[in-house]
């Protein structure tokens, strides 16, 4: 009904290759690109700073794990050290006077360099292994946050973060700090969207369903897993170092624990695997599904006179959310993007069932 | 009402600017005017290449300079052979530029066939597709056939190939294009050279009866009928057209060479016959013209598939699909458009037919056309409720395939539309259906006895029965030859009742007999892919072809759709028992022609065990059939039939 493909033909292999080569898919996006210039306009400034950029900004931190998990195929549960290194490096340089511009690269550069060290533990171990092996960098990351006064300034300290300028402009307001988060969204956006069509993406597709086959094909698996760490931790560097900027204002040990590291690899997974559609549903649905069915539940409990007590008011939302989660991962264990993707399939051949042989 | 000439205008082709072209000098207009226009595109590893005109006129002048150079000239003629290629067209258009035959052949025939058509003319070459097409050229070399020269198009697997007179195509144009520097007339002599008299392409007959004739049009013949075709509204300038109909088929010819090259179509040729229906919607025709039987196959993939579809989805279709076709039928019974079809057919196109048209790539067809043998009622209103205006066309191949079409907007189920500018139509007293035109060609080829039978006067006997009604519109009935009468004297037309059998998608063909009986009986051939999925979703085991065939289950399909067709006939002309038979009648087995059209004769004799069994009450009859493969071989195929009432 809504997607019409007849006409569609292709002269070369470049526009064979196109992202969205079907009308419908290509308005989509440009109409969710344009809502996302247009928000400041549409949204109160409360939601915008309180759940559109956090949103938009764990998108980003989602789609980077994605690379690495979704693509690569490699476990990670140390995501958030890797983002605080970013952040501190990101504070520490702006401190030291280095402009915001290059205080992210050094944030996204460092980041890379102390994420490749993970790759080299993918070298050895696989899957479970591989998680708790990065899940023990975490813990030596959080341990190195606490107590090092030299990078955090002790265990409960946090670090404030020095006004934020781009090209010399302070961003301040709240709009501006909004397009801050948005630009990079979308910078990480087009770049993960280009995985599905260029080698490199083929190639850790290839590393991801079997290492050694893809050693036989021709891949350099090793090469690829440094490539995917690095590549994802440098997307985390900046994302963390942003969040800390546009967010949180100062940076603290306990914005990158291991609940953290958790959170967003939950992203990734109700998410799906490798769907990019899927980070940006999995991050609202991580992030924003706890705050909804709080109040959605308090509102219920006031408009019906329910009286009870704050533990149990505090508990129940969780276990709804918690459910949520589990009902969306049973009805497609492949992740919200899985859902999106049945529902375009759905359409796509519409009206009949399936593509006609 | 007989006896009535039927002109629909005094115009003719002489009056307009296309009076004395020839094709070789229209191509050259377009290389020159129109050099950027895109003229062909060709699918070749998922891309579609294309050529403009300019680069299309320069390949086809280099292939005639090449074939010159060969030393093939007038009076020769050049066997084409495979499916549709530009380097094929380009071919036949060079073979026009020499002032000979470019003879297209069918690419599933038979060496026989071939052989029949080689000892025609003096053949100077052959164009064949691949090595299958060579290996075929070959063979008939084997068989004694004088043909000197071999070019193929597609090199794969004949690199090791030893064979005097081989060559490439591009070995071809780079002999063309050293001909050209060498002779610097040679170019526009080629050009210039042939006249309007010259032959276009050499066709046969498709030869339902005894073997195929061969038909020559001159270029006149064709030029005029694209000219008539333009001007009676068939189709406009800039038409994208898909060539995937066979090469032989003259309607090929008059759309793809002829008309595509008089009104500069693009022609787009698709990867392989297996991809058409893919290649059609990424192309999205603007003019569409298939026989009854391919409408019939999409409308059996359309309701298959709708049949297989979710509850929803099922639901809308035939809330829809219900009430556009009752506005359909509403509408050729005369009556105005209501608001509410208005309202269902606006929701409609969106909601369910534009999807539809969008998944078989014809929601931009502003010419759709049908023609070739007649169609389904229920087909043809289908398409329309669809709001896809498919149109009947008529015409044969001894008049440039143009007779008359129906208009757009004026369309009568039983008539096939007002005969088109430039054509003369007559009924004689017998009901015989005659054509004069500049279309009509000069008269089978070395075949006078053959000849003066048809063409009398310059009036082309066309061997169908029709009448012209009072509005000027042509009603064709049949073939002359097939117009029969039941033992009790009732008149009828077998086609007809087979063609409304065949609207149901779980009968593939049918042979109706009765002529000079007390009533009718039929044998019908299944839908081998219809019936099969529907007995998958049944439950209905099976085997094979001949194992579904007989199925208890099946002949109760069958005899629904039996009875369906029985209620729109007459009380004598109902047809009284059916055989499901246990092959499918096949162009190699010489049941039907290439264009499928029923070879009644050879049905009837190589069946009449049947048809004794259908008659004398007997509950089986046992019967062997022979089939041909493509190789020539032959096997039995043996089977108890059961008789059905209907």
């Amino acid at each position: 009904m809504f997607y019409r493909q007849s006409g569609i033909r292709h002269r070369s292999y470049v526009s064979d290759s196109k992202l969205f080569p079907i009308p419908m898919d290509r308005n989509l996006v440009l109409f969710l690109f344009l809502l996302g210039l247009a928000a400041p306009l549409l949204i109160d400034t409360l939601y915008l700073n309180s759940y559109v950029l956090p949103w938009l900004i764990w998108t980003a931190a989602a789609l980077g794990l994605n690379l690495v998990t979704g693509w690569a195929g490699q476990l990670h549960l140390g995501y958030a050290a890797i983002m605080a290194v970013g952040a501190y490096s990101a504070v520490h340089a702006a401190r030291f006077g280095i402009p915001w511009e290059f205080a992210l690269l050094i944030a996204g550069l460092a980041s890379a360099a102390i994420g490749s060290v993970f790759a080299f533990a993918a070298m050895r171990v696989k899957g479970l292994y591989l998680a708790l092996t990065t899940l023990a960098m975490q813990f030596v990351m959080d341990w190195v946050l606490s107590h090092v006064p030299a990078i955090t300034g002790g265990s409960h300290a946090s670090l404030q973060s020095p006004p934020f300028k781009l090209l010399g402009q302070p961003i301040t307001s709240d709009a501006g700090l909004y397009y801050v988060a948005f630009g990079w969204c979308v910078i990480v956006t087009i770049f993960v969207l280009n995985m599905r069509r260029t080698g490199l993406g083929r190639a850790l597709v290839a590393v991801r369903e079997k290492d050694y086959a893809a050693a036989i094909l021709g891949v350099n698996s090793l090469y690829y897993k440094i490539v995917a760490f690095a590549t994802s931790s440098f997307i985390a560097g900046i994302t963390g170092a942003l969040l800390v900027v546009t967010f949180f204002f100062l940076a603290s040990p306990e914005q990158f624990s291991v609940t953290v590291s958790v959170q967003v690899l939950a992203m990734v997974i109700v998410g799906g695997l490798a769907s990019i559609i899927g980070s940006y549903l999995g991050a609202a649905l991580i992030l924003l599904m706890p705050g909804f069915a709080n109040s959605l539940f308090s509102a219920t409990a006031d408009f019906l006179g329910w009286q009870m007590d704050p533990e149990t008011l505090a508990h129940i939302p969780n276990a709804a959310y918690g459910a949520l989660i589990i009902i969306f991962l049973m009805v497609e264990p492949l992740g919200l993007g899985k859902i999106y993707n049945n529902i375009r399939d759905y359409f796509l051949v519409w009206p009949f069932d399936q593509m006609k042989k | 009402m007989a006896n009535d000439t039927m002109t629909s205008s005094a115009a003719s082709l002489s009056g307009s600017p296309l009076a004395g072209m020839t094709l070789p000098r229209l191509l050259m207009r377009n290389a020159t005017e129109y050099a950027s226009e895109i003229a062909m595109r060709e699918k070749d590893r998922g891309i579609w290449q294309e050529l403009t005109w300019a680069d299309y006129g320069e390949e086809v002048i280099k292939c005639a300079a090449g074939l010159d150079a060969l030393g093939v000239g007038s009076e020769n003629a050049m066997l084409i052979l495979g499916d549709n290629r530009i380097r094929l067209y380009a071919g036949m258009v060079a073979m026009t530029m020499l002032r000979g035959y470019a003879m297209p052949t069918y690419s599933g025939a038979t060496l026989a066939e071939l052989q029949h058509f080689a000892n025609e003319v003096p053949m100077a070459a052959a164009l064949a597709e691949d090595q299958e097409h060579v290996d075929k050229v070959l063979d008939l070399r084997a068989a004694g056939c004088d043909i000197p020269y071999i070019i193929y198009d597609e090199e794969r697997g004949l690199n090791d190939y030893d064979v005097p007179g081989l060559l490439s195509w591009t070995e071809l144009l780079e002999k063309g294009a050293a001909n050209l520097a060498a002779n610097k007339d040679l170019r526009d002599r080629l050009i210039t050279q042939s006249t309007p008299e010259d032959p276009a392409v050499f066709m046969h007959s498709s030869g339902t009866t005894g073997k195929p004739k061969g038909i020559v049009l001159s270029q006149r013949n064709v030029i005029s009928a694209a000219w008539s075709a333009y001007e009676g509204g068939g189709f406009g300038e800039k038409e994208d057209v898909l060539a995937y109909l066979p090469l032989a088929w003259v309607g090929d010819y008059a759309l793809t060479v002829a008309a595509a090259i008089t009104y500069r179509f693009t022609v787009n040729v698709p990867e392989r016959q297996e991809t058409v229906l893919r290649d059609l919607r990424e192309i999205a025709p603007t003019f569409y013209l298939a026989a009854p039987r391919s409408w019939d196959n999409i409308l059996t993939t359309i309701q298959v598939g709708i049949e297989n579809s979710t509850r929803l989805k099922k639901g809308l279709y035939h809330f829809f699909m219900d009430r556009a076709v009752a506005a359909q039928r509403r509408k050729l019974d005369g009556k105005s458009e209501s608001g509410l079809d208005w309202l269902w057919r606006r929701l409609g196109e969106w909601i369910i037919f534009g999807p539809i048209k969008d998944q078989f790539g014809l929601d931009r067809v502003a010419h759709a056309f049908t023609g070739g043998e007649a169609m389904g009622e229920d087909t043809f209103v289908f398409y329309r409720a669809l709001g896809i205006k498919l149109r009947q066309l008529y015409g044969q191949t001894e008049n440039s395939a143009f007779n008359a079409i129906q208009s757009a907007d004026e369309v009568q189920l039983h008539t096939v539309g007002r005969p088109l500018p430039g054509v003369e139509i007559k009924i004689t007293d017998d009901g015989e259906i005659l054509v004069k035109a500049e279309s009509v060609f000069d008269g089978y080829f070395n075949n006078p006895e053959a000849t003066a039978e048809t063409l009398r006067d310059g009036w082309l006997h066309s061997g169908d029965a029709g009448y012209l009604e009072e509005d000027g519109h042509l009603v064709v009935l049949g073939r002359v030859s097939e117009v029969v009468r039941t033992a009790a004297g009732e008149r009828f037309v077998p086609n007809y009742i087979e063609n409304r059998l065949k609207f149901s998608p779980y009968i593939r063909d049918a042979a109706v007999v009765g002529s000079g009986r007390d009533e009718l009986v039929a044998m019908v051939c299944i839908d081998f892919e219809a019936v099969g999925h529907w007995a998958e979703v049944n439950g209905v085991p099976y085997v094979s072809y001949a194992d579904l065939s007989q199925r208890k289950e099946v002949a109760g399909l069958l005899k629904q759709a039996f009875l369906r067709v029985n209620t729109a006939l007459p009380e004598t002309l109902r047809l009284h028992r059916f055989v499901s038979l246990h092959k499918e009648f096949d162009p190699d087995d010489g049941e039907i022609t290439r264009t499928r059209k029923l070879r009644r004769k050879v049905v009837e004799e190589r069946y009449a065990p049947v048809i004794t069994a259908l008659y004398d009450g007997s509950p089986t009859v046992h019967m062997t059939a022979i089939v041909t493969y493509e190789t020539g071989e032959t096997s039995k195929v043996e089977r108890t039939l059961l008789v059905w009432e209907v």
